[in-house]
């Protein structure tokens, strides 16, 4: 891991905004979902998801009465571009050896 | 609420001039002919990848020292039609060294289908899903702090607690 991401880590580092982000990686959630699976009060939840959106670490979307809260969807596209490439070396590949008399 | 699926899914088809049999072998039981040697996952390189032929079966690379490093696990087994794995090779909970995690709710799954086309040729279609399963995260995370900005973003967290803590 590079240094400054090591740093950037660290300076995330209250338990309840690591914990807030993790909760949101599997997936959007309400704000009170969020207080409803973690030892802190709503108010005290919509203040941290301020600063992690404030950080760009997470976007709002407004659904009904509802807001819901989500990591950028520009992390899964990074996951994918990976796994599209190496899928696409090994099949190329694989074509080659099954060829192959 | 779940982030849109196809977001999260990889989908790649190739047909080789072959029959189903020998296409399904040369999957399943020489994978390491043709998987990338760069991709493992151990201190070393590896010298065989081994799909166990049933479900449940473990998939795993093993090197010349007969060390073993775990993939994933057999989901479906109908051979030579279809092979089901559960992939567990991801970036980790909370550093960006990519390994093994046995959580199967960080799990993504990866399906190959193969079709005969007449005696000799077969269509590979390669579904692999669930990525998000990952951890999101920590892909995210670095996204951020790799951006230009993102110095700004962290001295603004800083800040924050830092203040907090003196007002504590």
């Amino acid at each position: 891991m590079d240094a400054a991401l090591q740093t950037g880590l660290e300076a995330l580092g209250d338990s309840t905004r690591m914990a807030i982000f993790q909760r949101l990686s599997a997936g959007p959630l309400a704000v009170n979902e969020l207080a409803g699976m973690l030892p802190v009060s709503r108010p005290a939840v919509s203040q941290h998801l301020k600063v992690l959106k404030d950080a760009g670490l997470v976007t709002d979307r407004k659904s009904g009465t509802r807001r819901y809260y989500a990591l950028d969807p520009e992390g899964v596209a990074r996951l994918r571009a990976h796994f599209e490439a190496l899928w696409d070396t090994s099949l190329r590949a694989f074509q080659v050896a099954a060829e192959k008399t | 609420m779940q982030i849109a699926s196809e977001e999260a899914v990889v989908r790649k088809s190739v047909r080789v001039e072959v029959p189903i049999e020998r296409a399904f072998s040369v999957f399943v039981e020489q994978m390491e002919s043709w998987w990338p040697a760069s991709h493992h996952i151990g201190g070393t390189a590896f010298e065989t990848i081994i799909v166990e032929p049933r479900v449940g079966g473990r998939w795993y690379e093993r090197n010349v020292e007969g060390q073993q490093c775990n993939w994933g696990t057999v989901l479906a087994w109908d051979a030579p039609h279809h092979v089901a794995f559960s992939w567990h090779v991801g970036p980790g909970r909370e550093s960006l060294e990519w390994g093994y995690d046995a959580d199967p709710a960080r799990a993504s799954r990866v399906d190959v289908r193969f079709t005969a086309e007449g005696a000799g040729a077969t269509v590979v279609e390669l579904v692999h899903s669930g990525l998000e399963r990952h951890g999101a995260g920590v892909e995210q995370l670095r996204a951020a702090f790799e951006a230009p900005n993102a110095w700004s973003g962290i001295l603004a967290l800083y800040a924050e607690a830092a203040n907090a803590k003196e007002t504590r």
